[in-house]
């Protein structure tokens, strides 16, 4: 399905401007906040300030007396269905859009209020009363499992939401046999931080309910306010505007999104909501937050025979969908990187806590996952003393190695493992030369790698128990030869637009400027699941490719009889069907597209009117609930990566700064090097963030960093210049041959920045950095630990 | 965070405005507004009354009175840092106006403003500290001059009175003083971890006057005799600099938040007079 309609350049590989630049780079988007409706009026929550509690009552005489409200509601007042839970295999958690009988944190929502504006509304909401009768909190995971915690869920008699046993007797075996090694490698919880953050409007006209809502999912988001409402999924519309990044947090669905349309269908009204800053950092789902105890058994050459351990995430309350153990599945999968592990026993725990939810966010699971295998795999090169690049070198897949399935069961079709690596590897050493040349003496650089593979257009069946991974595409011309495209995927500023007008003008040989994109509407576009897990490309290509096929058939038939050739003589080149050899023999799609349309009596015999297709792709080959065995091939493909860190560490206050930074990446065919760049730029600045500064820290249940004083992103100053090569090319298994980039750039940066730490401070004797993020304050500790 | 109701008013002298401040215990002068609109947003602080003192003419004055540099109140930090006659009387106050949030936020802030906030990591608080610099203070019934030592009481607290606004900044002219700045953070623009100003007058190569002010290590800026007086009646050396650093590690206990422990903050401190000192070496 590559560019061979005939011989002009193809345009996939084309450095080309995305087309959603002019007007979001001038300000002329439209997001939540720019939708406005006549009436409207506006919410503003009530949400818990402590961690646990029950709830006895809630107050809002006073509330209701406020100048200008319209409306207060508390959790009881709420006639609508729980959030249903559809994963038989893990511990329901029944909750509410707003608190009924318990809170479990700090910002969960407890009331609504609503207003003729935000400022009146927050005026109100400070009068609720709410009458708590404190529980005991917990604080942490491991407080968590100790046996005499306060539960979250009594009825569950733990706080155990998710425990899955890893078992392998061939990975026993080998751990009877072989030296161990082992260790425990922590992910700190931060979050996504989007630009933007969450909001909703709703509007309820003509028994039909209209949502705007800043997501990544306008179908799965229709499909649960219609269990959660009790509306028919058809009187249902959700519009997805501009949406300022969503980073996996904005494929959550939230309280605030079935509320607001609830608010707007009782009071008759338009009703909007949007979210703050600080309600974003103790209410948007939180991340990460992840401790992973791995060890190996290691043969004599440093090479691992299998991997065992336990993946522990803390999730928060639970009190989401999708809950926060997607991640912690995915990173199960990540641990045996791309290395030739033959067997692995992992199991999984997910623990509920006093603290905000987790949820999905960039990576999901990947960053934690090889951060773990990268940091254990330089402990092994350590204490075999081998150097860790070597070790490396011994393990990691070859072109010869393929196809190959890992120990988790994902399949690998293609890759470059071992190229990306040598090249990371090179492009490393000399951006730390140069880097030392530069450097005055004393200076404490050092360089380190992390290298991975990353599942693409992944099944969604084991984390919702209700969606598998296909996406839709529906093409349409107009008389005059243009086309719309409407399809299932999201757009979050990725540049999807972009992309999907690439793919419809290369399969249907026409410019770019002639396809208009449509997408983030439930009313207009195919049903899909929307954008996360890197899936967008290659989804909606295999859609696109599905469907253009249909067309170019049609096409070619109507053109032949125009013609009075036979179809098989025809080729397609420049958005022209001609006859071979005779170029001067021609029609153009506009031709065809106006005898389908319009001129239906010149249609052959046979071919009905109409010149639009509509198709949908569901990658083959998936698993969607483990194997027997427990092992899974989750992923539509895989891509890999190797990342190479160079940082200056400042030994006097332990301060990191990444100075330089190179990604060497393959995700199949590039279809523009200008967003797989930027997303990798942005990945690796998100990256950057979550190992050195981003971090939730609470105290006793409360949340510690609740603005961005205390939440620490990094600026465009902490971002260092980057080099990024693309490897490989097409990958035979998936349309187009692309495979996915959105989150390559996320994974790599805390393993790569914490063995590149590790490097800058080895003559200080500091090894073993196992904790992400390594503020001043840690890095210091360890310093001071080694000098002692 | 949107603030409670509250009134606004522009008055159109520093004497309307005074008055203005004491006739209601609840009104706030307003200047640049980056700290205090945050607060108000997040309703921690609730004036009845806003009196925007910003754009009073006679407050955004800048000239040279003798040896003393007069900068008002309300001149914005971006014009001072970029001024001419700040850069060749008082070179240390665009130093260290480098390091206060943005450039969009200097653009905004003021002098006056960020001495009255008297944030304890406030890098202007910490020049006028090193400098020994005064405020003009003005109520309806008197104006006063407070110097820095005096004016700074507690994190975000101040010895001025509810109806004093500060009219102007006095910095002094030390032609012949070296001066140094440094500042350790997590992040470029940041609130610093701890940093320090150094302001040392030389009798020829031995240092006869010394000068250091510490940020982000107690509830307000602080000076740091120990340091100090290490300094003194010596050439500044390697030497004399590590024991400068050492001293003012050791004389201060810094409290504990989110972004550090008390340690950190005191490695940070080290460095950072460390930094500063080195500035200003001869050799």
């Amino acid at each position: 399905m590559q560019a061979r309609y005939g011989a002009r350049p193809t345009l996939l590989g084309a450095r080309t401007p995305r087309v959603e630049d002019d007007r979001l780079l001038a300000g002329r988007g439209r997001y939540i906040a720019d939708v406005a409706l006549p009436g409207m009026v506006e919410a503003a929550f009530v949400r818990s300030d402590v961690p646990h509690a029950r709830v006895r009552g809630v107050d809002a005489t006073a509330a209701r007396e406020s100048p200008g409200v319209r409306a207060v509601f508390a959790g009881s007042d709420l006639d609508l269905r729980a959030v249903p839970d559809r994963m038989p295999w893990v511990r329901p958690v029944q909750h509410f859009p707003l608190a009924r009988d318990r809170v479990r944190y700090v910002g969960c929502p407890l009331a609504v209020v609503v207003a003729d504006d935000r400022y009146l509304a927050e005026d109100a909401a400070e009068l609720v009363e709410a009458d708590l009768e404190l529980l005991p909190t917990v604080g942490t995971a491991e407080d968590a499992l100790s046996a005499d915690a306060p539960l979250l869920y009594p009825e569950w008699g733990d706080n155990l939401l998710l425990s899955v046993e890893g078992d392998g007797g061939e990975v026993e075996a080998a751990f009877e046999q072989l030296r161990t090694v082992s260790g425990t490698f922590t992910t700190r919880r931060h979050t996504a931080a989007p630009l933007e953050g969450r909001g909703v409007v709703a509007e309820f006209r003509d028994d039909r309910l209209t949502v705007w809502t800043s997501t990544q999912a306008a179908f799965v988001v229709r499909a649960m306010l219609s269990a959660v409402l009790g509306l028919p999924e058809r009187d249902i519309r959700v519009i997805t505007p501009d949406v300022g990044g969503g980073f996996g947090q904005k494929n959550e669905i939230y309280p605030e999104e079935y509320l607001v349309p609830w608010l707007a269908m009782r009071l008759r009204r338009p009703v909007r909501w949007i979210e703050d800053r600080h309600e974003h950092l103790i209410a948007a789902t939180h991340a990460r937050d992840t401790s992973i105890e791995l060890s190996a058994a290691v043969r004599d050459d440093g090479t691992i025979a299998a991997l065992r351990g336990r993946v522990r995430t803390d999730l928060g309350s639970g009190e989401i969908f999708p809950a926060g153990y997607g991640p912690s599945l995915v990173a199960v999968g990540s641990l045996c990187g791309p290395y030739r592990i033959p067997h692995q026993a992992i199991s999984v725990q997910g623990v509920v806590t006093n603290k905000t939810p987790t949820g999905g966010y960039r990576g999901f699971g990947g960053p934690e996952g090889t951060f773990a295998i990268e940091r254990l795999v330089d402990k092994i090169g350590r204490e075999l003393g081998i150097d860790p690049l070597d070790l490396r070198r011994r393990m990691i897949l070859a072109p010869h190695d393929l196809p190959y399935e890992t120990a988790a069961g994902a399949r690998l079709e293609s890759g470059t493992h071992r190229e990306a690596f040598e090249r990371a590897v090179q492009l490393g050493e000399r951006m730390l030369t140069e880097e030392r040349e530069n450097a005055g003496p004393g200076a404490a650089l050092g360089v380190g790698y992390a290298t991975y593979v990353e599942g693409v257009a992944s099944t969604t069946f084991s984390i919702t128990g209700t969606w598998s991974s296909q996406d839709s595409a529906d093409v349409r011309f107009d008389a005059d030869g243009g086309v719309t495209v409407a399809v299932g995927i999201s757009a979050m500023g990725q540049g999807a637009h972009t992309t999907v007008a690439t793919l419809v003008a290369e399969a249907l040989a026409i410019p770019m400027e002639q396809v208009r994109v449509v997408m983030g509407d439930t009313d207009t576009a195919p049903f899909g699941l929307g954008s996360w897990a890197s899936r967008s490309t290659l989804v909606a290509g295999g859609a696109i490719a599905r469907a253009a096929e249909v067309l170019r058939r049609k096409g070619t038939d109507i053109a032949a009889h125009l013609l009075e050739a036979s179809p098989d003589d025809l080729e397609l080149v420049e958005g022209r069907f001609r006859v071979r050899g005779s170029p001067g023999s021609a029609v153009s799609w506009s031709q065809v597209a106006q005898s389908a349309l319009n001129r239906t009596f010149e249609l052959p015999p046979g071919v009905e009117p109409g010149l639009e297709a509509r198709a949908t792709y569901e990658p083959p080959g998936l698993d969607h609930v483990p194997r027997p065995d427990g092992k899974m091939n989750a992923a539509a493909s895989y891509t890999n990566a190797t990342h190479a860190a160079v940082v200056r560490v400042d030994t006097a206050t332990g301060v990191v700064e990444v100075v330089r930074y190179a990604v060497v990446h393959d995700c199949g065919r590039v279809i523009n090097p200008l967003t797989v760049t930027g997303q990798i730029h942005g990945g690796v600045a998100q990256g950057i963030g979550g190992a050195l500064h981003e971090q939730l820290p609470y105290e006793d249940g409360q949340p510690l960093a609740t603005t961005f004083t205390e939440y620490v992103l990094p600026s465009a100053r902490e971002i260092p210049p980057m080099i990024v090569e693309e490897l490989g090319g097409p990958a035979p298994e998936t349309p187009f041959g692309v495979k996915g980039a959105g989150e390559a750039g996320i994974i790599g940066p805390p393993a790569a920045i914490a063995g590149a730490v590790e490097d800058a401070l080895a003559p200080l004797g500091v090894t073993g950095i196992d904790t992400t993020p390594l503020t001043p304050s840690v890095l210091r500790g360890l310093i001071e630990e080694a000098r002692s | 965070m949107k603030p409670p109701p509250f009134d606004y008013v522009r008055p159109g002298t520093a004497a309307e405005a005074v008055a203005l401040l004491a006739a209601d215990e609840d009104a706030r002068p307003l200047a640049g507004g980056q700290s205090l609109l945050p607060m108000m947003n997040f309703r921690l602080a609730r004036p009845s009354t806003l009196v925007d003192i910003g754009r009073l003419p006679e407050l955004t004055e800048l000239h040279r009175d003798g040896d003393v540099l007069v900068i008002g109140a309300a001149a914005r930090q971006r014009a001072v840092e970029t001024s001419p006659l700040v850069a060749q009387t008082c070179p240390l106050l665009p130093a260290v106006l480098r390091h206060v949030g943005h450039h969009q936020i200097r653009a905004r802030g003021t002098i006056g403003g960020s001495l009255a906030h008297a944030d304890p990591a406030a890098e202007l608080c910490a020049a006028a500290s090193a400098l020994d610099a005064e405020v003009v203070a003005a109520s309806p019934t008197a104006q006063r001059t407070v110097d820095t030592a005096a004016l700074l009481l507690a994190p975000y607290q101040t010895t001025l009175h509810p109806d004093e606004i500060i009219t102007e900044t006095r910095w002094p002219i030390l032609p012949r003083a070296r001066h140094g700045f440094a500042e350790i953070s997590h992040r470029s623009g940041d609130f610093a971890l701890a940093g320090t100003a150094a302001v040392v007058e030389f009798d020829g190569a031995e240092v006869a006057r010394a000068r250091l002010a510490g940020l982000g290590i107690a509830g307000t800026v602080r000076r740091l005799p120990d340091a100090e007086q290490v300094l003194l009646n010596r050439a500044l050396t390697a030497e004399s600099i590590t024991e400068a650093a050492e001293a003012a590690a050791a004389s201060v206990d810094p409290p504990e938040d989110v972004h550090a422990d008390p340690a950190t903050r005191r490695a940070a401190l080290r460095a950072a007079t460390r930094r500063a000192l080195e500035q200003m070496r001869h050799d």
